[in-house]
C-alpha cells in the first residue's frame, strides 16, 4: 500500500527570526488524510499551519482566524478575495465596482450553503463573530483547493454548527489540517491527530486509537480545572 | 535612619513635573523677550470701535454686499477644487513617500508656504484668475496629502494582506486588502481638509481674488461694519452647514456645477511663464555668477534680521499665549464643569473663535489696536488657543473621573489637569509649525515679520527679493517643526484611536 506524501518534516525548527517556536519537528502529512490539530493556545498551531501553507503554495487554501478579513468590504468581496490571483487587476478592479455575474452566482450559492444568504451586499463589519467565521470559510472554500489548512475556523459556533461546516469542508477537501480546541470533534470528524504540548509534537495518532482522557494530556490544566473536582 | 524629605518645588522625574518646567521654561523665555516686542496701541479709542464691530455683527445688513451668492459660490468652488486636486496630486505621492528623501523634502517644502504666499508667487503669473486661486491650494495641500496619507497608509493593519493566496498582484492587493482598510481615515482627514480650504479660499479674498473675503476685507476697512458683520455670519454658516451639503454623494455635481462659475481664466503666455521661473524669480548677479555681485543683493535687502527675529518672537509669543488661553478656556466646554447653558456658550465661543482664520481675527483686531505686533498676538493665542481647547475637552469628556465629591478647583487641579495635560502639550507643538506659518503670513497685514518684506517685494515687482524671502520663511518653518518635535511629549496617554497622530486634527 502506498500512500502519497504531501509535507514532511525532518527534525526541524519552526519559528520566527529569532524566537523557535516548535523545535525538532518531525511529521508527515499524507494525501487523503484528516488531520486535527490540538493543543493550549499560543503553543505554535498557528506557526505550524503557516509552515504548511508555505510549503504546500498553490495546493493549499487557508482559511486564518476571522482577522483575515477585510471588513468595511462585503461579504462578497470577501469571499471573492479568495480567487483574486486568478484574475488581472483590471478586471479585480470593475469586479469592485460591478460584480461579476459568474463569481456572483457561484459565492451565492456557497453562501446559501453556510448559512449567510441574503448577506452578500453586506460590509462584513456589520457581522456577528459566528457569521465573520463562516465568511472566512467561505473563502477559503472558494478557492477550490487540494488541501484545507483552517486555524480555529469553527471557534465561536455553536457545536451543531460546528459539525455541519466540518462536514461541507472535509466533502471538498480529502485533504485537511484543522486546527481546533473541541476535543470531541477531533476524534469524530477526523483520521488522524497532531497534540503539541510545551513546544513538541506529542501526539501523532490515527484518532480511533484515542480516548478524550488521552487528548486532555496535551492540555495542562485539564484534570484539575474540568475532569473531577478538587480535593477539599 | 534618614526620613525621605519632601522634594522641593517643581523637583522630581515624573512625566507631568518634566512637562511642568518645559511648559514654564517655554512662558519665561516668552516673558523675557517680550520687551523686545512692539505692542503699542495706536488706536484714539480701541473699545469704541469695538463697540462698532459688535454692533455691526448684532445688525448685520445682508444685502449690502453685491454678488453675495457669486462669492460664496466661487469660495466654495476654489475650496473644492483646490481640495480635490490636492488628492488627486497627493495621493500617488503618498505611495512613493516612504521611499524617496528627495520626495519628503519637497513636500516638507511645499507644505511649508503658506496658501496665500502662494497665491501671491501665481498671482505675477496668472493673475487674478481661478488658476491662481486653485493652485495657491492645491500645491501645499498635495504636499501635506501626501505626508498624511503616507502616514495612515502605513499604519494599515497586515492581517489581511497575509491571508490573501499566493500569486496576488501588487494592484489588486492594494485595493482589496489594504485601501479599504483605511478607507475611512482617508477620508475623515480629507473631508477635515477641505473645512481648511473653506478658511483658505475666504482668504485668498485678502489677496484680491473674489473670494468671500474680498468683500470682508473691504467692509472692514472702510468701517461698513454692518455689511462685515453680515458676511461674517454667512462665513460661520457656510462652515457650520458644512456636515449639510459637503455630503459625498452631492460633492461631485457642487464640483461640476461650480465649474461654470469659476473664473477668470488666464490667458497663459508661455514665454512669459518660462521668464519669470527661469529669470526674474532668481537675483541677477546669481544667474550671472557674480559672487561679488551676489553679496552685494544681499545687504540690500531691507531688515531681513529684524523680520526673522520678530517671526520667530510672535511665533514664541504666540505659542505660549495659546498655552495660556487653551489652560483656561478648556472647562468652558467640557461637561465637568458649569451646566447645560454655560457649557453651550463655552462650545460656542470656541467654535467660533477656531473657525476663525488667524488672519481675519488679526485684521479686526488691528482695526481696533492699530499696527503693532499686539493685534497679531491675540489672535494667534485666542485661535491657537481655542481649537487646543475644544480638542482637550473633547479628551476630557472621555474621562470618568474618580471621586465626585471634589469641588471644581480640584478636579481641575488633580483629576483631570494630570490626564489631560500631555495630550494638550502634545497639541500645542503640533501647532507650532502652523503658529509660526500664520506668524509669517500675519506680515502681509503690516506687521513686521517675514511676511511683510514679502508681500512689499511683489508689490515693487522685485521678484527675485520676493522668493528668497519665501525660501527663507519655508527653512525657518521647517527648522520650528523639527525643533517642537524634539520636544512634543511622546510618552502620553492617549486614547488608542489618536495614538500617536493626536493633532493630525490640528494642522490647518
Amino acid at each position: 500500500m502506498s500512500v502519497k506524501e504531501l509535507v514532511r518534516f525532518d527534525g526541524e525548527a519552526l519559528g520566527h527570526a529569532r524566537h523557535t517556536v516548535l523545535a525538532d519537528l518531525t511529521l508527515e502529512l499524507r494525501a487523503d488524510e484528516r488531520v486535527a490539530l490540538l493543543g493550549p493556545s499560543g503553543v505554535g498551531k498557528s506557526t505550524l499551519l503557516a509552515a504548511l501553507r508555505e510549503r504546500l503554495g498553490q495546493r493549499a487554501a487557508w482559511c486564518p482566524q476571522e482577522h483575515g478579513l477585510v471588513p468595511p468590504l462585503s461579504v462578497y468581496h470577501n469571499v471573492y478575495m479568495g480567487r483574486l490571483e486568478r484574475h488581472s487587476a483590471l478586471a479585480n478592479l470593475i469586479n469592485l465596482l460591478r460584480p461579476r455575474r459568474d463569481a456572483w452566482r457561484d459565492i451565492q450559492a456557497l453562501c446559501g450553503e453556510l448559512g449567510l444568504e441574503g448577506l452578500l451586499k453586506r460590509p462584513v463589519a456589520q457581522l456577528s463573530g459566528g457569521q465573520r467565521q463562516r465568511v472566512a470559510i467561505a473563502r477559503a472554500l472558494y478557492q477550490a483547493r487540494e488541501v484545507f489548512l483552517g486555524d480555529e475556523p469553527v471557534a465561536s459556533i455553536d457545536p451543531h454548527q460546528a459539525r455541519r461546516l466540518l462536514h461541507m469542508v472535509q466533502s471538498q477537501h480529502a485533504t485537511c489540517v484543522i486546527a481546533l480546541h473541541q476535543r470531541e470533534l477531533a476524534l469524530t470528524h477526523f483520521d488522524r491527530v497532531w497534540g503539541l504540548r510545551d513546544g513538541q509534537l506529542i501526539l501523532d495518532a490515527p484518532a480511533r486509537e484515542l480516548t478524550l482522557d488521552d487528548l486532555d494530556t496535551l492540555y495542562p490544566d485539564a484534570h484539575s480545572s474540568d475532569a473531577q473536582p478538587e480535593p477539599a | 535612619m534618614s526620613a525621605e524629605r519632601a522634594p522641593g518645588l517643581l523637583a522630581g522625574d515624573s512625566l507631568n513635573l518634566r512637562l511642568a518646567r518645559r511648559s514654564l521654561g517655554l512662558i519665561a523665555l516668552c516673558l523675557v523677550l517680550l520687551p523686545f516686542a512692539d505692542l503699542a496701541i495706536t488706536t484714539h479709542d480701541p473699545w469704541a470701535e469695538l463697540e462698532r464691530m459688535l454692533s455691526g455683527l448684532l445688525h448685520p445688513d445682508i444685502l449690502a454686499t453685491q454678488s453675495l451668492p457669486h462669492a460664496i459660490a466661487l469660495t466654495i468652488g476654489f475650496a473644492l477644487w483646490g481640495t480635490l486636486l490636492g488628492v488627486v496630486l497627493g495621493f500617488p505621492l503618498a505611495l512613493l513617500f516612504p521611499r524617496s528623501r528627495l520626495l519628503r523634502g519637497s513636500c516638507a517644502f511645499v507644505r511649508a508656504i503658506h496658501e496665500l504666499f502662494w497665491a501671491l508667487l501665481l498671482l505675477q503669473v496668472f493673475g487674478l484668475s481661478a488658476v491662481t486661486a486653485i493652485a495657491a491650494l492645491t500645491i501645499p495641500y498635495a504636499g501635506i496629502f501626501a505626508k498624511v496619507y503616507a502616514e495612515i497608509l502605513e499604519l494599515t493593519p497586515r492581517a489581511p494582506v497575509d491571508a490573501l493566496p499566493e500569486g496576488v498582484g501588487r494592484l489588486s492587493r492594494f485595493v482589496y486588502a489594504e485601501l479599504p482598510m483605511v478607507w475611512a481615515r482617508l477620508s475623515s482627514y480629507t473631508r477635515y481638509r477641505f473645512e481648511c480650504a473653506m478658511r483658505s479660499s475666504v482668504l485668498l479674498g485678502f489677496v484680491g481674488l473674489p473670494t468671500l473675503g474680498f468683500h470682508l476685507e473691504s467692509a472692514f476697512r472702510e468701517g461698513r461694519y454692518p455689511e462685515a458683520g453680515a458676511l461674517l455670519w454667512v462665513f460661520y454658516l457656510m462652515i457650520a452647514s458644512l456636515h449639510l451639503w459637503g455630503h459625498r454623494r452631492l460633492l461631485p455635481w457642487i464640483a461640476l456645477g461650480s465649474l461654470f462659475l469659476l473664473g477668470p481664466w488666464p490667458d497663459i503666455d508661455g514665454a512669459l511663464l518660462w521668464r519669470f521661473v527661469s529669470v526674474d524669480l532668481w537675483p541677477k548677479p546669481l544667474l550671472e555668477g557674480n559672487w561679488s555681485g551676489l553679496w552685494q543683493w544681499f545687504g540690500e535687502i531691507p531688515d531681513l534680521l529684524p523680520a526673522i527675529g520678530n517671526t520667530l518672537l510672535l511665533g514664541l509669543m504666540g505659542t505660549a499665549g495659546s498655552l495660556v488661553v487653551a489652560l483656561l478656556l478648556w472647562p468652558m466646554a467640557s461637561h465637568h464643569f458649569g451646566n447645560r447653558p454655560t457649557r453651550m456658550a463655552g462650545k460656542g465661543v470656541l467654535i467660533l473663535m477656531r473657525s476663525t482664520p488667524e488672519l481675519m481675527l488679526a485684521f479686526i483686531f488691528l482695526l481696533m489696536l492699530g499696527p503693532s505686533m499686539l493685534p497679531a498676538w491675540l489672535a494667534l493665542s485666542l485661535h491657537n488657543g481655542a481649537l487646543i481647547a475644544f480638542l482637550v475637552a473633547r479628551h476630557a469628556d472621555a474621562i470618568v473621573p474618580g471621586s465626585h465629591a471634589l469641588p471644581a478647583s480640584s478636579r481641575y487641579t488633580y483629576e483631570l489637569l494630570p490626564r489631560l495635560y500631555g495630550g494638550l502639550l502634545a497639541l500645542l507643538f503640533y501647532r507650532a509649525e502652523t503658529i509660526i506659518r500664520e506668524t509669517a503670513l500675519l506680515g502681509m497685514l503690516g506687521i513686521a515679520t517675514l511676511g511683510f518684506h514679502i508681500d512689499s517685494s511683489f508689490a515693487y515687482l522685485m521678484f527675485d527679493q520676493a522668493f528668497f524671502l519665501l525660501l527663507i520663511t519655508a527653512g525657518l518653518n521647517i527648522a520650528v517643526d523639527a525643533l517642537a518635535r524634539r520636544y512634543r511629549p511622546r510618552e502620553i496617554a492617549d486614547t488608542p484611536g489618536e495614538r500617536g497622530h493626536p493633532g493630525r486634527e490640528a494642522t490647518c
